[in-house]
């Protein structure tokens, strides 16, 4: 096995590094208490360092990819405009204890965001990020990490990933070069493990059963565009976007210009969802999928095949978020363990 | 940082009402410099910006071939197209582009070609017609079947009649019965039946189509049955776009963006998309 | 269970209603979600039991009208709250509806938690419609259960105990969680405008971003079209993703229409709304 770069630290010693790169001028996220949202902390004592709490309500994607975000601002003179980038210097930023499920779709996101024109709002912000991940010990009814090809012990998008230990200890691997640029720079809070540090590694969390075959979703979503099945599962559908906003890889969006007076204002680039019936409303009239069992298919469609089919990556990681909020109790896994049942049927 | 969604400024030079509903645009971009080095290809589209409004997606409906200035035209219908309505020359307005694929006209050189175009679809057309038209000794055959409504209805009236004076290509104008006047010396009637009236032999020829769904659904039949292969048949998609780039997600259907991998389509292409365009 | 399956074929059967919107067990049998029977077969998956906390009126709206045939609808005696201010507000009439009323004894707030005085929706803890006060047929039994002190009645006298501008500042801090999913609108009954006003566009008169000038304005907007409106099933709150405590504006609007005006939305459908009509009798101090 290749030496990956491990290193040891302690629930002490992170709590220290908190006040360490709070003096740098950091800004330091942690995930609030359980089941509550990312937090900005400035002091050790808040850090929440929980590998069994409950994914936060948002992900981990409004650190990239805010709810709202200014693309520039105009001003309206005599001669014409002036348009003026966002001003804004990112601070760089510590995300704590981020689950897998969360971090690994920061790259899922990053190749949208990158093929051809790159979004440069997104990646400075990854940029200016160093994802700290955690092993997770959490698990319910809508957790699905492991059949998305994830598991609790992932470290696909984190910079520096944790594992917990005895006595309050924690082995984190230098994933990334900026994983481990971090950990050199603020190595008095990372000792070098050895073999018996190793040792020390608490049993691996088992993780959410296996619900179902991602190739073999995509393989029948190849061949059924049409199928009573997007009518069974679409049509109690009430058309918000609590699923697509609270996903960690869901990343349509919409531009907008918000005025504030006749001469100023700002275009804002904010979250949208493919479950709204006016996502894909023309002008005109004319809607493309005007109906929400279309809607619905488009969604299982995009996170399944589509995005498989033009970026080789799911686009989804498991984090059950969609399901564990939806008001109707549509359940992403739930529909794709039919798929699986139905495509072994036709094998 | 470079910011993708940051427009270009642009000047309005002209502002031409094409129909009671259509405004063709003229526009330069302030820095001329940019203006230069702006290259672009006919069946690109561009994102324009009226600050304070929104963006909104149309088709370049100039042709490369003629740099001096950029086109659009447009229908108001909402937000952003209504503000455009009230601007007037002199005014200033964004540009994001140009974006998207483009009509393969290299491919079409030695080739004859039909343009088959409806209502404001001739917008996107016309950047190619032209395009064609200024490398002319470069094509066969040239047809043009153009169909609106009613007269009032049909754009680029005056290209409409240069078109047909110049010898070197079919113009045919068409509307729909009940919409013409007394003194209307074209033809009435659909475009499909107009298409298979007038259309060349299938052999060596590209049919490039744009216009509202009711028309590219029974004109399709048409040029099946003349002889037109699914892949010599081209047209380009209106689908809601937001950022242009492939980023915002509107414009997916199946595995296609259509503003990067489109919007200019073979028919070919087209059926094998789910129908969500 | 048995006599809400047979009322629902009995309907189904003699095609007096085209779909009957109900509640079926998810796979895992353990909670319940919205399911639309459309034959006597389908109607022997309803079930009704203490998960089934969604108000299915909210379809009655949505749906396509059937061309023959009423539609059917499972509803609680809360629930039919909402289908009767629907008939009030002419969305539908009674004889396009076919409801089958449950005797209900209590829902849970968390599905994944088990039901008890602990895990109670305010809703239920606040409930006087055990037994559906309008049906076409009345099925089970509504046994009592303990209801706690409502959290919300505290929380609303600690708001009305606070001076305008701490009132703003919890508002502020609550409106700014919100990321404009419309989840509250679109699992509401009364949301059913064709063309909502946070989408109209020309003008745009609310800010479609999700920070807190345009949080504020959806949210306040909301509550206003609401107001004299809500029936307080408390699917807004249930279905926030953010846990704004959207039924604290919503009951505080139910009380002033009760107070001002002593109208309660959804009870009489015959009753004329109480802002789709004016009588001299109306208390009209605060035009002042």
């Amino acid at each position: 096995m290749q030496a990956m770069k491990q290193f040891i630290t302690t629930d002490e010693k992170l709590r220290q590094l908190v006040h360490a790169l709070s003096k740098n001028a950091w800004n330091i996220i942690s995930a609030g208490k359980e089941g509550t949202n990312f937090i900005y902390i400035n002091d050790g004592k808040d850090l929440v360092i929980n590998a069994d709490s409950k994914p936060t309500k948002l992900s981990a994607k409004e650190f990239f990819f805010p709810k709202t975000e200014p693309l520039f601002f105009y001003k309206k003179n005599h001669d014409g405009v002036d348009l003026l980038d966002p001003k804004d210097v990112l601070r760089k930023t510590v995300l704590f204890g981020v689950k897998p499920c969360d971090a690994a779709a920061v790259p899922v996101m990053g190749k949208v965001f990158n093929w051809d024109y790159k979004d440069e709002f997104f990646n400075r912000r990854v940029e200016q990020t160093v994802i700290i991940g955690m092993a997770c010990s959490y698990s319910d009814v809508y957790c699905f990490c492991t059949s998305t090809g994830l598991s609790p012990e992932s470290s696909k998008g984190s910079d520096v990933f944790l594992k917990p230990a005895q006595n309050s200890s924690y082995i984190a691997e230098a994933v990334t070069p900026k994983g481990e640029a971090f950990v050199v720079e603020f190595s008095s809070f990372f000792d070098a493990a050895n073999e018996n540090d190793v040792k020390l590694l608490l049993n691996s969390p088992k993780g959410p059963e296996k619900k179902f075959d991602a190739n073999q979703v995509k393989q029948w979503l190849d061949g059924h565009f049409e199928d009573p099945l997007w009518n069974e599962v679409g049509e109690t559908c009430l058309g918000c976007a609590q699923c697509a906003f609270t996903c960690p890889t869901c990343h349509c969006f919409d531009i907008v210009d918000e005025s504030c007076g006749y001469n100023c204002g700002r275009r804002v680039k904010n979250w949208d969802g493919c479950q709204f019936g006016l996502f894909t409303k023309h002008a005109s009239g004319h809607n493309p999928r005007g109906h929400q069992p279309e809607r619905y298919r488009q969604r299982i469609s995009h996170k399944f095949k589509y995005y498989q089919d033009k970026f080789g990556e799911i686009l989804c990681t498991g984090c059950g978020r969609c399901t564990r909020g939806c008001p109707v109790g549509i359940d992403i896994a739930e529909i794709a363990q039919e798929i699986n049942k139905r495509n072994s049927v036709l094998v | 940082m470079e910011n993708i969604y940051k427009p270009e400024l642009v000047e309005i030079l002209d502002v031409i009402d094409e129909t009671p509903d259509i405004i063709t645009f003229k526009l330069k971009f302030k820095d001329p410099e940019y203006h230069k080095e702006f290259n672009f290809l006919a069946g690109q589209f561009a994102e324009y910006s009226v600050f304070g409004e929104g963006e909104c997606t149309f088709c370049i409906a100039s042709s490369p071939t003629r740099p001096d200035f950029l086109e659009c035209s447009f229908k108001a219908a909402g937000k952003v197209t209504n503000a455009m309505r009230r601007l007037q020359t002199g005014d200033t307005m964004g540009l994001r582009g140009p974006y998207g694929n483009y009509f393969p006209v290299e491919e079409m050189k030695g080739k004859s070609v039909v343009f088959i175009a409806g209502g404001i679809g001739l917008a996107p057309v016309r950047c190619v017609i032209w395009n064609v038209l200024d490398l002319r000794d470069q094509f066969k055959d040239v047809t043009i079947v153009y169909g609106a409504r009613s007269v009032a209805d049909l754009v680029y009236k005056r290209e409409l009649e240069e078109w047909k004076q110049m010898p070197s290509v079919k113009t045919v104008v068409t509307v729909d019965p009940g919409g013409e006047t007394p003194d209307w010396n074209g033809e009435i009637g659909f475009v499909p039946s107009i298409v298979e009236k007038v259309a060349p032999n299938a052999e060596n020829t590209v049919a490039v189509i744009c216009g509202p769904p009711i028309m590219i659904k029974y004109t399709m039949p048409v040029l099946e049955k003349l002889g037109f292969k699914e892949e010599n048949v081209i047209t380009t998609l209106e689908n809601r776009m937001k950022c242009g780039v492939g980023k915002c997600g509107r414009c997916n259907v199946g595995n296609v963006y259509v503003c990067k991998d489109g919007p200019v389509f073979t028919y070919k292409q087209l059926k094998e998309l789910p129908e969500e365009y | 269970m048995q006599e809400l399956i047979q009322a629902a074929q009995a309907a189904l059967t003699s095609k007096e209603a085209a779909f009957i919107i109900g509640y079926a067990l998810t796979p895992d049998g353990k909670k319940t979600r919205p399911f639309i029977a459309r034959t006597p077969d389908e109607a022997a998956k309803l079930v009704f039991n203490h998960t089934c906390a969604h108000n299915l009126a909210v379809y009655l709206t949505r749906i396509a009208k059937p061309k023959e045939g009423k539609m059917g609808i499972v509803a609680k005696g809360c629930d039919t709250r909402a289908i009767v201010a629907l008939i009030q507000e002419n969305k539908i009439t009674r004889d396009q509806v076919y409801i089958i009323g449950v005797n209900c004894s209590g829902v849970t707030a968390d599905v994944t938690l088990p039901f008890g005085a602990d895990n109670l929706p305010s809703k239920c803890i606040m409930c006087q419609v055990q037994v559906p006060p309008v049906s076409d047929v009345l099925v089970g039994t509504a046994a009592p259960y303990d209801k706690p002190k409502d959290a919300v009645t505290e929380r609303m006298q600690l708001l009305e105990a606070m001076n305008e501008h701490e009132r703003f500042a919890f508002w502020a801090s609550e409106f700014e969680k919100c990321i404009k999913c419309y989840a509250c609108r679109q699992t509401c009954p009364m949301c059913y405008c064709e063309q909502c006003i946070v989408d109209k566009t020309v003008p745009r008169w609310i800010e479609s971003s999700a920070s807190l000038r345009g949080n504020f304005s959806w949210n306040m907007i909301r509550a206003f079209h609401l107001a004299g409106r809500c029936i307080g099933c408390g699917e807004c709150e249930r279905a926030c993703p953010m846990d704004i405590p959207l039924m604290l504006l919503n009951r505080k609007m139910g009380m002033v229409a009760m107070q001002q005006f002593n109208y309660r939305h959804g009870v009489n459908p015959e009753e004329p709304t109480l802002v789709g009509s004016y009588n001299m009798q109306d208390n009209n101090e605060f035009f002042k």
